[in-house]
């Protein structure tokens, strides 16, 4: 398939995956500031923090709920969700050959429905609660879409790895930004903050048996493969998907940095004791992702750097 | 819209000069903690109040967050659980004090039940009549001498608390059975958060959602050794059962199964799950169903809900019930009166929370003081709960006051007076969008494990009747979230943009192109990589 396309793709499933993620976790960091602390110490998450690891933290601007609530619609902000999801369309308007009419369709609906039929903040008049919930339903109609009507073939997996490799990349970007230091009272503080930021309390509650802080929380959000937003499991996946889409996967770059991530999450998650400090891995398996990304662009688009405003 | 909205959610709010609001002062002025409330809700306005209750009774028709309401003649049918979109505010110290007070009840409670089947010292004592705790419905001889373990009895407990016109909390009745509602307050604050979040901008309102997480470090704390991680489940009588959802709910929340009857089995006196992979070992229960019900062989042979054999397992200390079967002693209307005594004899302190003035109809003397003040009192059954049988004196016609008088002649033991509370009023939306004072009482959660948890606030339910004094859900009553302030504020930590990445470097890749592998397979996709390039 030709270069551009497949980049397209990538980065329509990367857009697609950015807005789900911020929505999940705009909603989830409203809700917790709006309340005072625990009674035990519990890991923080707010507004400055999403904002820091969705690299939109400057000096200037509001903090708080005013700050997030330029995180759903304010199109002029490349970090909201309605400016990911415009992204999105663009890229999906030049790709509307590979990818079924009825997919277009669904990215098309969803960003003129975020729009609003031009009037800008319908949703906001009550918290980023329904805006969110609008994102949320959608990116999972367009996956569904995609997963039911388009051919299994390199363009899938294209679109596919860059969802991945950017719900890795937001969860390891949020791992590192809130998990508190080693020395801090909080380093196994309550954190149920950091599973509802990605959808996971649930998957957690049914998988890991103790409470949901720090330590066994950022485990289950590296290693654990059962749970399809883990970073191990995203890795897995990319693993396969790059595999499917490479026409010689066993000399290629971009394939064996994969590969080799997962042997090192996997050989991580048997060695590192229970309460070890994660900080450094997240980072590391973060660089690692970057050039993979650096690499897929090499390899398979001809070089081609990110499409538009991208952080 | 039906109705046409107010002008103004608040201008023409006159509390009730009878009772205390708890939101404005008699001038009809709000009351300091309340101002920025009180500011908020005139910004949304009657429109703007009654969208959210629009949006409110979407979101929990969409979830199946419904209530089952019992109609004229018997029908029932769901609706939407009302939730008012008024919050109730508790500030910090009244918390402390009302936390401290529970506290020390639900001790003095749990001594009792582990008295009662055991050395039996408040009788002997002579502080409870043994008559009383022997002719009491709930009190379960199948579990004498029963130790659970921790001697904790009353894991679960939620109190009923009412305010007087003074400002006075008191007990109105206490709950160790399986007091249900808790699902309510996570849910309402969660729904509050989503559909008016501008009422949260100037409270540090505590957080309540840890609530599942303390129920299941207590339930996990109370399981008899087991090799691995203890199996805690949550035994409902099924989904036709009214507070099916909060069993659903907190099953989801704790991340454990719910299980049936028909899910359990006892086997040497173990308890089993029937699984997929054969019969696997549960080690605690947390059971939603009545003691009477838990095992058709110690007690109801009718029972079709209960697992054959559970007492026997638990009497051998295989299996943890939460609470204790049994527990049901403790909160009958008739020994309620003696809680504060309780507290003395076992903890030998003064009681913080008061209780209401309460009657024992059995004293002849006592009976015929009630029978002439009937019109000015309240009287229930102790038998029932949910509100139903309940006189309230000077609502009542003559007429039942006398057919009430009959039947509390023949039999008075079934029976108890209480002194009528001026329940306190917080203002609670109407239709239109306009606030009424209506009354309120408060449940609040205990978890009692190793230690007491009890989450701030609770469920403060609302007679959404004008003048009505019955708050139970069943009987039309509604709820709003309860607000407990924090100290002070909690600043965020600062957050620092992103450092650069500076941690140590994986190993080097094999290059590549010109192959630096020396295995000999790897030589092999070396040379297949160059015939590749080759054709590139």
């Amino acid at each position: 398939m030709l270069a551009r396309i497949a980049r397209e793709l990538y980065w329509l499933g990367r857009n697609l995956a950015r807005a789900e993620f911020t929505a999940r976790a705009v909603e989830a960091v409203f809700q917790s500031e709006l309340h005072g602390a625990f009674d035990s110490p519990s890991v923080t998450f707010g507004a400055g923090g999403l904002l820091a690891m969705l690299g939109a933290f400057d000096d200037t601007q509001p903090t708080g709920t005013e700050a997030l609530a330029q995180l759903t619609l304010d199109a002029a902000r490349p970090g909201s969700m309605l400016a990911s999801v415009e992204r999105a369309r663009d890229g999906a308007s030049t790709v509307r050959d590979v990818i079924s009419a009825e997919m277009w369709e669904a990215i098309n609906i969803t960003a003129l429905g975020l729009r609003g039929g031009g009037q800008p903040g319908w949703a906001a008049a009550s918290g980023p609660y329904l805006s969110s919930q609008y994102v949320k339903e959608r990116t999972a109609l367009i996956w569904g879409v995609a997963g039911r009507s388009m051919l299994r073939d390199e363009a899938k997996c294209f679109l596919d790895a860059g969802g991945l490799i950017e719900v890795s990349d937001m969860v390891l970007r949020m791992l590192r930004v809130a998990l508190p230091g080693p020395d801090s009272p909080r380093a196994d503080g309550y954190a149920p903050i950091l599973l509802k930021a990605v959808g996971g309390l649930h998957a957690y509650l049914r998988a890991v048996t103790s409470p949901p802080n720090a330590h066994p929380v950022a485990r289950f959000l590296l290693f654990e493969r059962a749970y399809p937003d883990s970073v191990a499991a995203c890795v897995d996946s990319l693993h396969a998907a790059f595999t499917a889409a490479d026409s010689g996967p066993r000399n290629s770059t971009p394939v064996l940095r994969v590969s080799r991530l997962a042997a090192d999450l996997d050989f991580q998650r048997r060695a590192l004791p229970d309460g070890a400090e994660l900080t450094s891995i997240c980072e590391r398996t973060q660089q690692e992702l970057a050039r993979i990304d650096q690499d897929v662009a090499e390899r398979y688009f001809a070089g081609a750097a990110a499409p538009g405003a991208w952080n | 819209m039906t109705a046409p909205a107010a002008a103004s959610a608040t201008a023409g709010y006159q509390p009730d000069a009878r009772f205390m609001d708890e939101l404005f002062e008699p001038d009809g002025t709000p009351r300091p903690v309340a101002r920025a409330l009180v500011d908020a809700l005139e910004h949304l306005g009657p429109d703007g109040l009654v969208e959210a209750g629009r949006r409110r009774d979407a979101i929990f028709v969409a979830q199946a967050i419904t209530f089952e309401t019992k109609g004229d003649g018997g029908s029932t049918h769901e609706r939407p659980f009302p939730l008012d979109l008024v919050p109730r505010i508790l500030s910090a110290d009244e918390w402390v004090a009302i936390k401290r007070g529970l506290a020390q009840r639900i001790r003095a409670l749990n001594h009792f039940v582990d008295d009662v089947y055991h050395g039996r010292e408040i009788i002997r004592e002579g502080i409870v009549p043994w008559l009383l705790v022997a002719s009491c419905p709930h009190f379960e001889r199948a579990v004498h001498d029963i130790h659970s373990p921790g001697g904790v009895y009353t894991h679960v407990a939620g109190c009923d608390l009412v305010r007087d016109r003074d400002g006075t909390w008191r007990v109105l009745e206490d709950n160790v059975r399986v007091p249900s509602g808790v699902s309510y307050v996570l849910e309402n604050r969660a729904a509050m958060a989503r559909l008016v979040p501008e009422l949260f901008a100037r409270y540090p309102v505590r957080p309540v959602d840890h609530y599942p997480q303390l129920l299941l470090r207590a339930l996990r704390a109370m399981a008899p050794s087991a090799a691995s991680e203890a199996t805690v489940v949550v035994w409902t009588p099924g989904p036709a059962n009214p507070a099916y959802f909060e069993h659903a709910f907190l099953a989801r929340q704790m991340g454990v199964e719910l299980v049936e009857a028909s899910d359990l089995v006892v086997r040497d006196e173990m308890l089993y799950l029937r699984t997929t992979r054969g019969l696997e070992r549960a080690h605690t229960v947390y059971r939603r169903l009545d003691d009477g019900f838990i095992d058709p062989l110690s007690f109801r042979p009718d029972s079709l809900l209960g697992v054959p054999g559970l007492i026997r397992a638990y009497r051998a200390g295989n299996v943890a019930i939460a609470n204790a079967p049994g527990t049901g002693v403790a909160d009958d209307k008739a020994i309620y009166r003696f809680v504060p005594d309780m507290i003395r004899f076992y903890l030998s302190e003064e009681p913080i929370l008061h209780n209401v003035e309460t009657y024992l109809l059995s004293d002849p003397e006592v009976l015929e003081y009630v029978l002439a003040r009937l019109d000015t009192l309240v009287v229930k059954p102790t038998g029932e709960s949910g509100g139903r049988g309940v006189l309230i004196g000077p609502n009542a016609e003559e007429a039942e006051i006398e057919h009430m008088r009959g039947v509390l002649r023949s039999d008075p033991g079934r029976w108890i007076a209480q002194d009528l509370v001026s329940l306190s009023t917080v203002p609670t939306i109407d239709g239109d969008g306009s606030l009424h004072p209506r009354h309120v009482d408060l449940r609040p959660f205990a978890v009692f494990g190793e230690r007491i948890d009890i989450v701030p606030g609770g469920l403060t339910r609302v007679a959404l009747q004008e003048g009505s004094l019955i708050v139970n859900s069943s009987q039309g009553g509604g709820s709003k979230d309860t607000w407990v302030l924090a100290d002070g504020e909690d600043s965020e930590p600062q957050v620092s943009p992103l450092a650069e990445p500076t941690a140590q470097e994986l190993p080097d890749l094999p290059d590549l192109r010109f192959g630096q592998w020396t295995d000999q397979q790897q030589q092999q996709q070396q040379s297949k990589q160059q015939s590749g390039q080759a054709s590139d």
